[in-house]
């Protein structure tokens, strides 16, 4: 039983990350209908920030949060205004072909820059943890889901209190609408690109004391970045943060209970499934 | 006709006697590998270009068609000539499957759907130990010479009898493609690719069609992932049925122009002496 509330819990805990990385996805998926395959890649390039602020500054990995989120934002908006928006009526596939090259060029300029070692980033609590009676929770990744849940709520409260993000959630509901009213359409977008690449960069700083950091890192949380969006229907946020945790707990119990080997393999499926059986997600409507 | 026929008859009698000039192994490497971009982004352009529907998980028929031969080889002792066909069967039942259960979705789900069941496959191929050997791989040890009655034909010491078996596989591919553009399922899959519910609406079974376009698209990628595997001799999951590969077919049809027969294969040259040079 105790292994069992263990494995949610710290399935919670990582699966906050997974939303933080799915509801930048999400963002940019709604604002503009593009599939962000570089996502990845963007949780990359925060990694390797928050390592070097480590390295050069000494700076704490979760503290340089500040630093990554606006930095990243600035790489999205510089994309989007560069990039994105050229394909934004262009067909899906050239969309796809886009951003699939723009993470290609990420991580291979990673690679020039920063060679393919694994570097490891450890801190002083690194591989401590806290009792909460039979159960330990990881230090690190208690921390990383704290400051998950505030950069979530503020985000929250962001899209839902303020004039901006009104006009943000307006853009996504229905683009001509929303430039009939008055809002900026173009500027929408680079807004929720910037941000999407904020949330992911955050999301980089926050694994980066916990994950090896190398390249290639990017790929595997693209893609579960995509069964964390879908599994909660694409376009929705609330869906994004319940698929996250959701995703995050499926993989910590299938490893507990099939060896950690199988558990990629069980997020897939569990994947496919709610593909098949509920495709517009579990909070989503239909889009089909 | 006269100038199509002309058009691809020329350079392929000239690839034809081209080893007779360039003997260096280098060179005849460099088609090698233009062969097999050409074959799989063909492979690809069958359900991808002329139906339109934009499979990001044909890396699962690469790899089940270099696994499969490879197992039967190492496992049974079955000789690549025979295991081959035996790999590509498997990839197209497994294609049926896939097909079956993901035509359901359409646009960006399928894309995403289609990247998950090539993972899935993926992660049981670097799992399941016993069949597979992890993600140690496989290593094809001494290839059986192929002969025909007693005559040896070749002991796969040299290039050149994978340069025409590369280039017969990917004329055999552009060949598919030929056909499946001027036939009945062509004009389907092309209607399908413009418009899926005015298709539908004209009588076209969508499963059905797209089911087939599927599993000839994955027996050819199957062919051509087997046959890459020989070539190199070594396979593990990752190499094979890793995400870049899927997304190397995409970008070899999508670079010289989806839908078009023409259009895998600049794309192949494109690609090739790009990465190469």
């Amino acid at each position: 039983m105790a292994v069992l509330i263990q494995s949610i819990l710290s399935g919670v805990l990582i699966g906050g990350v997974y939303a933080l990385i799915g509801i930048g996805l999400t963002l940019i998926f709604g604002v503009m209908r593009v599939i962000n395959f570089a996502q990845g890649e963007l949780v990359m390039v925060g990694m390797y920030v928050t390592f070097f602020l480590f390295k050069g500054f000494g700076m704490d990995p979760f503290l340089s949060v500040v630093l990554t989120m606006p930095a990243l934002f600035l790489l999205g908006a510089l994309l989007q205004r560069t990039l994105i928006n050229k394909v934004l009526d262009a067909l899906p596939q050239n969309q796809i072909l886009l951003t699939i090259g723009i993470g290609l060029v990420l991580s291979n300029l990673a690679m020039m820059l920063f060679t393919s070692d694994y570097r490891i980033l450890s801190t002083s609590y690194s591989s401590s943890s806290v009792a909460l009676g039979s159960i330990r929770l990881s230090t690190p990744l208690l921390y990383c889901f704290l400051i998950t849940a505030v950069i979530t709520a503020a985000l929250y409260w962001f899209l839902v209190k303020t004039d901006v993000g009104h006009a943000v959630r307006a853009t996504a509901q229905d683009r001509d609408a929303a430039q009939l009213m008055g809002v900026n359409v173009r500027n929408m977008g680079v807004l929720a690109f910037g941000m999407g690449a904020a949330l992911a960069g955050a999301a980089g700083a926050l694994v980066a004391p916990t994950y090896y950091i190398y390249p290639q890192v990017g790929g595997a949380f693209t893609l579960k970045a995509f069964v964390v969006v879908v599994l909660g229907g694409m376009g929705s946020i609330v869906g994004a943060t319940l698929g996250g945790v959701l995703i995050g707990t499926a993989e910590s119990v299938s490893a507990s209970y099939l060896g950690s080997g199988w558990k990629d393999l069980c997020v897939y499926a569990i994947f496919l499934l709610v593909l098949l059986l509920k495709p517009s997600g579990l909070l989503g409507k239909s889009r089909m | 006709m006269k100038a199509t026929l002309l058009a691809w008859g020329l350079p392929l009698v000239a690839l034809l006697f081209l080893p007779l000039w360039i003997t260096s192994p280098y060179a005849l490497h460099i088609f090698i590998l233009l062969f097999i971009a050409i074959a799989t982004g063909e492979s690809w352009n069958v359900i991808g270009g002329f139906a339109g529907q934009y499979s990001v998980g044909h890396a699962a028929f690469y790899g089940l068609g270099a696994y499969g031969a490879f197992i039967l080889l190492q496992d049974r002792h079955v000789a690549p000539w025979f295991g081959v066909w035996v790999a590509v069967a498997i990839a197209a039942a497994v294609a049926l499957a896939i097909g079956s259960i993901t035509f359901r979705l359409r646009g960006p789900y399928f894309v995403l759907a289609s990247i998950a069941v090539a993972e899935i496959i993926r992660l049981a191929a670097l799992n399941w130990k016993d069949l597979t050997n992890g993600a140690e791989g496989i290593l094809a040890s001494d290839l059986p010479p192929l002969q025909l009655g007693n005559r040896l034909i070749t002991d796969w010491n040299s290039k050149i009898p994978y340069y025409y078996m590369g280039l017969a596989m990917a004329v055999f591919s552009i060949g598919v493609n030929f056909a499946v553009k001027k036939t009945k399922l062509g004009y389907y899959l092309q209607a399908i690719r413009e418009d899926q519910d005015a298709a539908h609406s004209l009588g076209i079974p969508l499963t059905v069609t797209k089911n087939i376009a599927l599993v000839i698209s994955a027996a050819c990628t199957a062919l051509a992932g087997s046959f890459a595997a020989f070539y190199i001799g070594f396979i593990e999951p990752q190499q094979v049925f890793g995400l870049d590969v899927s997304v190397q077919m995409v970008l070899v049809a999508i670079i010289g122009g989806i839908g078009t027969v023409s259009g895998p294969l600049i794309g192949g040259v494109v690609l090739v002496l790009l990465s190469e040079s």
